[in-house]
């Protein structure tokens, strides 16, 4: 019971941590990123580079920041701004894009499976069980960028700008907010932070060009369920989380891959505002 | 009698209109034919297949292209129907009788998963990105539900080695080619007619059209339900002719593929699609084999650039050569339509004699934010209730909630003697209720004629494959399109239109609807003085000789006062004032609450 | 056909007529040239998608066997060459791949490995186009198909040397069983679980997660609360192997740890956290005999810095058109009707040692059970010879 507890607060924060980025980009563009899967995998061979150059992993995690920063500045003037207007099409254009993004990482990195060597390893006991360190140490990450966040979002100018432009978009620019300006960081650092994750989440899983696929349209229905709230999006990844994990368990685990879809459309149907406030 | 010659004249005034398609038609059935027994084998293997990717493909373009729904789960309706093929004859064996059954279960199969998601997906107010993500998560389930199903289902690897007709396989080309004719004929009929033009009006207005009483929702869900069907029988033939079926043709890698050709082959456009798909799929066939990676990113970037750059796609720049099929993409021939004299309909509005209009205790909050506080008032047919009140009294908000059921917080509003409860605005529209909205939203791509049409959906059902070259409407619709003219440009696109042209023609389509209470959001907005004059004397003649409760908002006093047989004046969410025109205009509440010497002078002057 | 031609009658006969004559000046100029014609060997494989990364080592070991088979001659004094095509590792680009090949590039026969999903695929066409076809690939058994032979092996033989050793080494009677949720991964612990159950043992739980699932959280975790006495697993090739792996020992989870479904390449790419995997095949780099000698020789020499390491899904590439060459030799012609009985016939010894696939399609085959180490190269521990695939095909010939 207490190692199911835990199984649902490090998946939580795992989906946190994964969906946090595209929660950004989403709150303030109101366009879904569906390149969020390639962000993810670039951040994922950025841990690889960091390895190929003999530095420890820890450097991984502000070198996939950065080029995920660059990636997401080249990806908003060239493709996202045109479609400001054209969500629909936002959807399909940055689905290409990751495809793209894909390929090109195979080309230059060839199709096998990387490895990563992990910074922490083996588990610690809690209660006489043993359970894996990494996956505590992401629910500190997890706690920590929640607080970053909010206090960047709540505390700092550019986050009042943000929070204008996600408010009422034609009011702030009346204002004299550049609302291109503020759209124009958020996707990058939104890029960023997808870079960040999908750096961290290497000692778990392994690196090759399709690894950030499976987590796209997880992340994609939490942040629909989350709307432009990080607290929300804490929920969600607890709710859903938790009742993946539960029907894993309990059921079995391809019901639980299913779990966060269906039950994601199900709430959606009956309130469309998904978890945010009113 | 008479109808046969009417039947006969119509025929006479658009000959080409259908006879167009069918030709072409027939000419691609003769010419597969022959190319059947001509081509190569290994050109002929993979025809086959793109030609039942392709009519997917158009079913794809009739929900994106022409309606505006973006569906990735296409291929799960393709999914259901080779797997009903492939589960029978595995586990059954093969006969002719089986074959029939199959056939009947994928399609039964398909249409029942598509009502689910038509209920799930397209539901009052639902947000076009949830109905993509409903259309995304379908195939994921198939996909893991078939994984699933160990060795019954075939799993990851497919089910194959089953039987199947046996018959040439030249003879599945002729099959599978007519097939594809047959849909993108009947699908082009159906584009063209005058139901096909309510697709159009969907995606560029869905709010206008709930307002006309069109029931968005359930054409949404049916037209799903049409296109999952034609896809279920393609996927039936293709289980047939490959005598495989594998997950990866029910997955959403697939379903996203098929956006793909028709973005790149031109969405809204149903040769698009087509020259889409068969040119990515068979050129991919032979380029593929040579360089994989480069193939699939040559791919993602030409969609990226389309998407980007290109939203028609690339079949204008392909088919400069065929003008016939793409440039005139919307339609064959524009001919003018003629607006005729309906008949009437008494029946439809009982206790029209009593109360139009009867809201009691009406309150709408945001949060807790009161905008309307007990609106309670009686509205008779023949009246012109003028609605008036500084910004933020809450008059828009009160139209709203007249129009539609589900607005208001509490209290009851009943339209005609009914109780709207939590009705959608096409079913108060039923009731008769018309609502003009306050900027001219008419349908830009529509012609002044098709956008009559629209409105007249609900009155007179459209016909699915043909054009009608008359247009019947009431008497106030027709009375208002004489004497703004509009009755003489029936074939002007409404983009064309002027704002005064595009207000009295959004007008004359409400009127179109025959309602018996009409509300009006500041119609004289942006007119010149003399356009205001027209509009005012047709209000008048509207609740005079045509006996409607007319409902306006409105903010120049000056003409409530020349037309208004009763001003309402709301303050504050409140209702202020109630009474004749002579008596709120005199009254000293009424000076206070617009606080202005202006208005004062005004109205002493007019008095 | 006749049906369709007569409704256009006029037409219909001349177009007859016109192309009954093509065909048989075709065929006559076909005939003709026969002789100076090189046997095409086509080679329908994963170049993208799931088996893109060991495509290139199994396409290697193709192209060796045929530029020596072509320095001794030829099969039948013809020049040998190969044809690849990709099939995207999945049914639809198995279709395209075999359509080419077999209708467009006109094969003489069909070496190769792939999929479950797109050899199933293929196999169709493969019955429509009438070529022999050699599946080069270990799989969950039981296909058959008139053309088709298997020189790889089939769970019967893979899977008892790990159980037997885990009984007799460790004293494991409990079981734990972790798989990908498709064919494969079903069809290899079905049969262990069989297997296990025969030979005494209990299996406590057999856990799946989908193809594409790398969140192994929740199956760890009710391992460690059974507390079995070993662990097998047969998932997905590639990630799954590496997620599963690398979460086992995050998790701390030390037990003797059998794995079907890794090659030795990925093993000894995972590092630290491969080490004391057992891993069951029918070949390893490390097998001590002169014909695998000879051959690693050969294939360094030919390849060079190039190289992917031979390995248990390659090397009966290698195997497989050799003995296709024997076939075509016993039956003195490249016809199908005669070679597709002559295979059953024929052997070679190769660096897997002897293959003759007369077991209902299938080969009895020498399977080696390897230890990996902490340096990640793979010690054999043990082998068994002529391990037999059980009844494969039964309803075949």
């Amino acid at each position: 019971m207490f190692i199911l507890g835990l199984d649902v607060i490090t998946t939580a924060a795992i989906l946190f941590i994964v969906s946090a980025g595209l929660l950004m980009v989403f709150g303030v563009m109101k366009i879904i990123n569906f390149s969020h899967g390639s962000f993810l995998t670039v951040g994922g061979y950025s841990s690889v580079i960091v390895a190929r150059f003999g530095l420890s992993w820890w450097w991984s995690l502000p070198v996939s920041l950065a080029i995920g920063f660059l990636l997401g500045m080249l990806v908003e003037r060239l493709i996202v701004r045109p479609l400001y207007a054209r969500p629909l099409d936002a959807i399909l254009a940055t689905w290409g894009l990751g495809i793209i993004v894909g390929q090109l990482i195979t080309l230059a990195f060839g199709r096998s499976v990387q490895m990563v060597a992990s910074p922490i390893n083996g588990a610690m006991l809690l209660f006489g069980r043993p359970y894996s360190i990494y996956r505590l140490i992401l629910v500190g990450v997890a706690l920590f960028l929640a607080v970053t966040a909010g206090w960047l979002f709540n505390g700092t100018r550019l986050g009042l700008q943000t929070r204008a432009v996600i408010m009422n978009e034609a009011l702030a620019r009346a204002m004299g907010i550049s609302s291109s300006r503020v759209r124009f960081i958020t996707f990058s650092s939104g890029a960023a932070l997808a870079a960040a994750a999908g750096c961290l989440i290497t000692p778990l899983t392994s690196v090759d060009p399709n690894m950030g696929v499976p987590w796209v349209v997880g992340a994609f229905m939490l942040v629909l369920l989350s709307g432009s709230s990080l607290l929300s999006l804490a929920a969600a990844s607890l709710l859903l989380g938790g009742a993946q994990v539960i029907v894993s368990t309990f059921l079995n685990p391809v019901l639980g891959g299913l779990t966060i879809a269906v039950l994601a459309a199900l709430v959606l149907r009956v309130r469309p505002e998904g978890f945010a406030r009113g | 009698m008479a109808d046969i010659t009417g039947l006969r004249a119509r025929f006479a005034t658009n000959p080409s209109a259908w006879r167009v398609p069918v030709c072409i038609g027939i000419l691609g059935i003769i010419l597969l034919a022959l190319c059947s027994i001509a081509m190569p084998m290994f050109l002929v293997n993979n025809l086959i297949r793109a030609f039942l990717y392709a009519a997917v493909a158009v079913t794809v373009d009739l929900l994106w292209g022409y309606t505006g729904i973006l569906t990735f789960g296409q291929s799960a309706f393709f999914g259901i129907g080779a797997y009903a093929a492939g589960l029978i004859f595995t586990h059954a064996g093969f006969s002719i009788p089986l074959a029939a059954c199959a056939l009947v279960v994928g399609v039964g199969a398909a249409w029942i998963v598509s009502r689910a998601v038509g209920w799930l997906a397209f539901y009052q107010g639902a947000s076009p990105l949830y109905a993509s993500v409903v259309t995304l998560v379908l195939p994921i389930v198939l996909v893991q539900g078939i994984y699933s199903g160990g060795e019954f289902t075939g799993s990851s690897s497919g089910l194959s080695g089953f039987d199947s007709f046996d018959i040439p396989i030249e003879l599945w080309f002729f099959i599978a080619g007519t097939f594809l004719v047959l849909v993108a004929v009947s699908g082009w009929l159906f584009v063209h007619s005058d139901a096909g033009r309510l697709l159009v009006a969907i995606r560029e207005n869905e709010a206008r059209c709930e307002y006309l009483g069109v029931n968005v929702s359930r054409h949404k869900a049916r037209l799903m339900d049409v296109a999952a069907i034609v896809a279920a029988v393609a996927g039936f033939l293709f289980a047939c002719v490959q005598m495989v079926v594998a997950p990866e043709y029910a997955g959403f890698v697939f379903g996203t593929e098929l956006v793909v050709w028709v973005a790149l082959g031109g969405r809204g456009s149903l040769i698009g699609p087509i020259i889409g798909t068969l040119l990515i799929d068979v050129g991919g066939a032979y380029l593929s084999g040579n360089l994989p990676y480069i193939w699939t990113l040559l791919v993602g970037v030409a969609f990226v650039v389309v998407i980007v750059a290109l939203p028609r796609g690339l079949a204008p720049l392909v088919s400069t050569a065929a003008r016939w099929t793409v440039q005139r993409r919307r339609r064959v021939e524009v001919k003018p339509v003629e607006f005729t004299l309906a008949q009437r309909r008494d029946d439809e509005h009982p206790g029209l004699k009593t109360l139009a209009l009867s809201l009691r205790g009406v309150k709408k909050n945001f949060g807790s934010l009161k905008v309307l506080d007990d609106i309670t008032f009686d509205a008779k047919s023949g009246e012109l209730l003028s609605l008036i009140g500084p910004n933020g009294a809450g008059k828009s908000t009160l139209m709203r909630c007249i129009a539609d059921g589900s607005e208001r917080s509490s209290g009851t509003i009943e339209i005609g003697g009914t109780d709207i409860r939590k009705l959608a605005p096409y079913h108060c529209v039923a009731l008769g209720v018309g609502r003009k909205f306050q900027t001219a939203t008419v349908f830009d791509s529509l012609t002044v004629g098709e956008a009559l049409r629209v409105a007249r959906y609900r009155v007179s059902a459209p016909s699915r494959w043909r054009r009608d070259a008359q247009l019947a409407l009431p008497q106030p619709a027709l009375d208002l399109l004489r004497t703004t003219g509009l009755d003489q440009m029936s074939d002007r696109e409404c983009r064309f239109l002027s704002h005064g042209q595009k207000q009295a023609l959004e007008l004359a389509m409400v009127l179109a609807l025959e309602p018996h209470t009409l509300l009006l959001d500041e119609p004289t907005a942006g007119l010149t003085k003399q356009e205001r004059g027209q509009i005012g004397e047709i209000f008048v003649a509207l609740a005079s000789k045509y006996q409607m409760c007319l409902l306006l908002v409105e903010h120049d006093l000056e003409f409530v006062q020349r037309i208004s047989s009763r001003i309402i004046v709301l303050h504050q969410g409140r209702i202020v004032l109630d009474g004749g025109v002579d008596e709120v205009v005199q009254s000293d509440l009424v000076r206070a609450v617009y606080a202005g010497s202006q208005q004062e002078l005004k109205m002493t002057e007019s008095s | 056909m006749s049906k369709v031609i007569s409704l256009f009658s006029p037409v219909g006969a001349r177009v007859r007529v016109l192309s009954v004559c093509a065909c048989v000046i075709g065929s006559i100029v076909n005939h003709v040239a026969v002789a100076a014609d090189p046997v095409k060997i086509g080679v329908p494989i994963g170049l993208s998608g799931a088996n893109s990364v060991v495509a290139p080592s199994v396409v290697q070991e193709g192209q060796l066997a045929v530029d020596e088979i072509n320095a001794k001659g030829g099969i039948l004094g013809r020049q040998v060459s190969l044809e690849v095509a990709d099939d995207g590792s999945g049914a639809a680009g198995a279709q395209k791949a075999f359509d080419s090949l077999i209708f467009d590039k006109k094969v003489n026969a069909l070496i190769s490995m792939e999929t479950s999903a797109a050899r199933n695929a293929g196999l169709p066409i493969v019955s429509r186009g009438k070529v022999p076809f050699i599946y080069a690939s270990q799989y969950e058994g039981h296909s058959c198909n008139r053309y088709m032979y298997v020189d790889a092996w089939v769970p019967d033989q893979q899977v008892a040397p790990i159980v037997d050793y885990f009984s007799k080494q460790y004293h494991a009677k409990k079981y734990f069983l972790i798989g990908s949720d498709y064919a494969f991964g079903r069809g290899m612990l079905d049969f262990t679980k069989k297997y296990i159950e025969k030979s005494g043992g209990q299996v406590l739980a057999a856990e799946y997660l989908p193809m594409d699932g790398s969140d192994w959280t929740s199956i760890i975790s009710k391992l460690q609360a059974a507390k079995p006495d070993a662990l097998i697993t047969a998932t997905a090739a590639g990630a799954p192997n590496v997620t599963l792996t690398k979460q086992l020992r995050a998790a701390g989870v030390k037990i003797p740890y059998g794995n079907l479904a890794v090659d030795e390449g990925t093993a000894k790419s995972m590092g630290a956290d491969a080490s004391g995997i057992f891993i069951s095949g029918s070949y390893v780099t490390n097998i001590d005999t002169p014909a695998n000698r000879t051959f690693l020789a050969a294939v360094e020499k030919r390849f060079g810095k190039d190289l992917k390491t031979p390995n248990d899904l390659s090397v009966p590439e290698y195997e497989a058109i050799y003995l296709y060459k024997a076939a075509v030799e016993k039956a003195g012609s490249f016809d199908t009707a005669k070679v597709i009985p002559a295979l059953a016939q024929v052997s070679f010894e190769g660096p897997r040692g002897k293959i003759q696939m007369n077991k209902q399609r299938h080969t009895p085959l020498t399977m080696y059970l390897g230890q990996v180490q902490d340096d990640g190269s793979v010690k054999v521990i043990a082998s068994f010879r002529d391990v037999d695939p059980g009844a494969q095909c039964p309803d075949l010939k």
